[in-house]
């Protein structure tokens, strides 16, 4: 079920919107025009953006005005794009990202 | 070549970009956002008169008024530096260098942190972030969630989350620890709250009248935080409940919460676990001013502005040469009050720039900003006018030596 | 249901407990925890912890605030490529 406000009791309803299909980790999702990333994914019922990077513990959006970084996903190939400050576009490719290696963690000889 | 580079297209940055485009400066406002705004998107509440005040109305009409006087919007860059050159400021964005010779920074505020057991969760944000989704986005944050943190700003969210269709179970506070400061203390929260009482007639009509008549008030101050809190709009504000932990595994599940003391500990034997599948924590406001720190301002530390701020005097001018701010970055208030100092630093700005013939127009608008400022319907902080005096007193003793 | 730690810097996962225990060993101003446990040394900059590293120096070690900012702030403010730092557009 989408958890789009079409109708609001002050704001008003939602004209008719272009949709632009997109990927998230490889699935394809639908967003409409003036979606952000992470609006769009919330909408569709996905939360968790990323994993921590050294911990793998899942993350969503935190404060959705930019400061956090916590929705930091990958687009097209490039890394660290907030998905609360980014359009979706027809056809962008969102990647969630994964734990990384820690080699010079405990000592620095990959332990 | 533009004459002025704002910082923050909110309603500081975007006031100051009219005025001083009025004034015949080429001025150009960048913002990382992908809309002007800033905090204008999404604030939605009743006025004392009983019209809606409606952020996205108010961001449309100051951009369009921006647009018309030639300026110049690039939203979607982000500044990660500053420096200060012979002429000038060095602006370092996402969209390459901009130099320019005077620089306003308004780049608002951001939210301070209640950690909560649990809060890097899914599903879990800041409460600004669902205020963002929901009337931004138009997306619901979930069906049924608790807010952690009861301050005005959460209140006045909670019902605009309530307004979309969204339910808040209840309003709580986080439990009392090293980093919670009074946010956790039962009679701190209450004490803020009270703290508007003065303003009780207009404030219960911008509360919405079913739930009025002077007796929320009377009956938080009475009868001592009853069990269940108190309601408005049918949320209940339990200032006697506090958060322990925010469970789940992979994100939200509910809530795991207890009765306090009047101290704000725990009370045995009174936890429970509520169902809930959003949390938004609400910890207040405090000046965003890296930018600032960046370009070597002197700070002041004022609680009742909200933290660190940059000293500025009541044009709007830091003692850094060319370096001038406005809006939250300088004291939580409202976004009238920004406003307001936006058009007081744009002229300001103007003056310096020789393009201001008349200087009533300055003086007009910085007696503008108290007279806004005294009637506010809802104070942030009881306090504010003495701290802008002391940041003022600082101010004139940094450029005095 | 597992329990969850008090986590302070989520960009670093610090919590609480490393922060205090730190704090306690160590008498220390906001800019060596910082240093010592990594916390506000994140993607975000410290932007979301910097006042709580602030606040548990300040219960610890009883140091007030001043006016001066505790914990310095560095560019680039944004974590940004090094191709943006050199001047290319994003």
């Amino acid at each position: 079920m989408s958890q789009r406000i079409d109708h609001h009791p002050i704001l008003g309803s939602l004209g008719d919107r272009k949709q632009l299909p997109f990927y998230y980790n490889g699935s394809v999702y639908t967003a409409y025009e003036g979606e952000t990333i992470a609006g769009a994914l919330l909408a569709a019922g996905v939360r968790t953006l990323r994993v921590h990077e050294e911990k793998g513990t899942p993350r969503g959006i935190y404060c959705n005005i930019g400061h956090c970084y916590e929705c930091r996903v990958h687009v097209d190939g490039v890394p660290t794009v907030r998905a609360c400050m980014t359009l979706v576009q027809e056809g962008m490719q969102v990647n969630a990202g994964s734990i990384l290696p820690t080699p010079l963690k405990k000592g620095g000889h990959g332990a | 070549m533009i004459d002025l580079l704002i910082i923050g297209a909110g309603p500081a940055g975007l006031s100051a970009a009219i005025a001083s485009a009025r004034q015949g400066l080429a001025v150009r406002v960048v913002d990382e956002f992908y809309r002007p705004g800033g905090r204008l998107l999404g604030q939605l509440h009743e006025e004392p008169d009983g019209v809606w005040w409606n952020g996205l109305d108010e961001a449309a009409r100051l951009t369009e008024e921006a647009k018309h006087l030639g300026v110049e919007l690039c939203c979607g860059v982000s500044v990660f530096h500053l420096t200060q050159s012979q002429n000038g400021w060095v602006v370092s964005t996402t969209q390459g260098e901009m130099i320019v010779p005077l620089l306003l920074i308004a780049t608002g505020a951001s939210e301070a942190a209640v950690p909560v057991p649990g809060w890097t969760l899914p599903g879990v944000m800041s409460i600004g972030a669902a205020q963002v989704m929901t009337n931004v986005q138009r997306v619901r944050v979930g069906q049924r969630g608790v807010v952690i943190g009861i301050n005005i700003l959460s209140v006045a969210i909670s019902r605009e989350l309530q307004l979309a269709g969204i339910a808040v179970d209840r309003m709580i506070l986080p439990s009392s620890t090293t980093v919670s400061g009074t946010a956790g203390q039962p009679q701190a929260v209450m004490q803020s709250l009270l703290r508007v009482a003065h303003l009780a007639p207009s404030l219960m009509i911008r509360m919405g009248s079913k739930v009025m008549g002077s007796s929320w008030m009377q009956k938080l101050a009475v009868s001592l935080y009853p069990s269940n809190g108190f309601s408005m709009w049918d949320i209940p504000i339990q200032l006697r409940t506090a958060a322990l932990e925010i469970v789940g595994t992979s994100q939200v599940e509910g809530v795991r919460i207890a009765r306090v003391a009047t101290d704000g500990s725990p009370i045995a034997g009174t936890e429970q676990v509520i169902p809930a599948d959003f949390v938004c924590i609400a910890g207040g406001l405090s000046p965003l001013a890296e930018l600032a720190a960046i370009a070597g301002c002197p700070f002041a530390y004022v609680p009742s502005l909200g933290g660190h701020v940059p000293l500025h005097n009541e044009s709007m001018r830091t003692p850094v040469p060319g370096l001038y701010v406005a809006g939250n970055i300088t004291g939580i208030e409202s976004a009238k009050v920004a406003m307001a100092q936006g058009t007081v630093a744009g002229l300001s700005i103007a003056k310096a720039r020789g393009k201001l013939k008349n200087e009533q127009p300055l003086s007009d608008a910085i007696q503008q900003v108290k007279f806004i400022r005294q009637n506010a319907t809802i104070q942030f902080h009881p306090d504010i006018v003495a701290g802008r005096a002391l940041v003022g007193q600082m101010t004139a003793e940094w450029i005095a030596n | 249901m597992e329990s969850h730690p008090l986590i302070i810097c989520r960009c670093e996962e610090v919590t609480l407990a490393e922060l205090v225990e730190t704090a306690q060993t160590y008498p220390c101003t906001a800019r060596e925890l910082k240093l010592r446990t990594r916390a506000g040394m994140g993607c975000c900059g410290g932007r979301t912890c910097r006042t709580l590293i602030d606040q548990v120096i300040q219960q610890v070690t009883g140091q007030a605030p001043s006016h001066t900012v505790s914990l310095g702030y560095q560019p680039p403010i944004r974590p940004v490529s090094f191709q943006t730092i050199g001047g290319q557009r994003a």
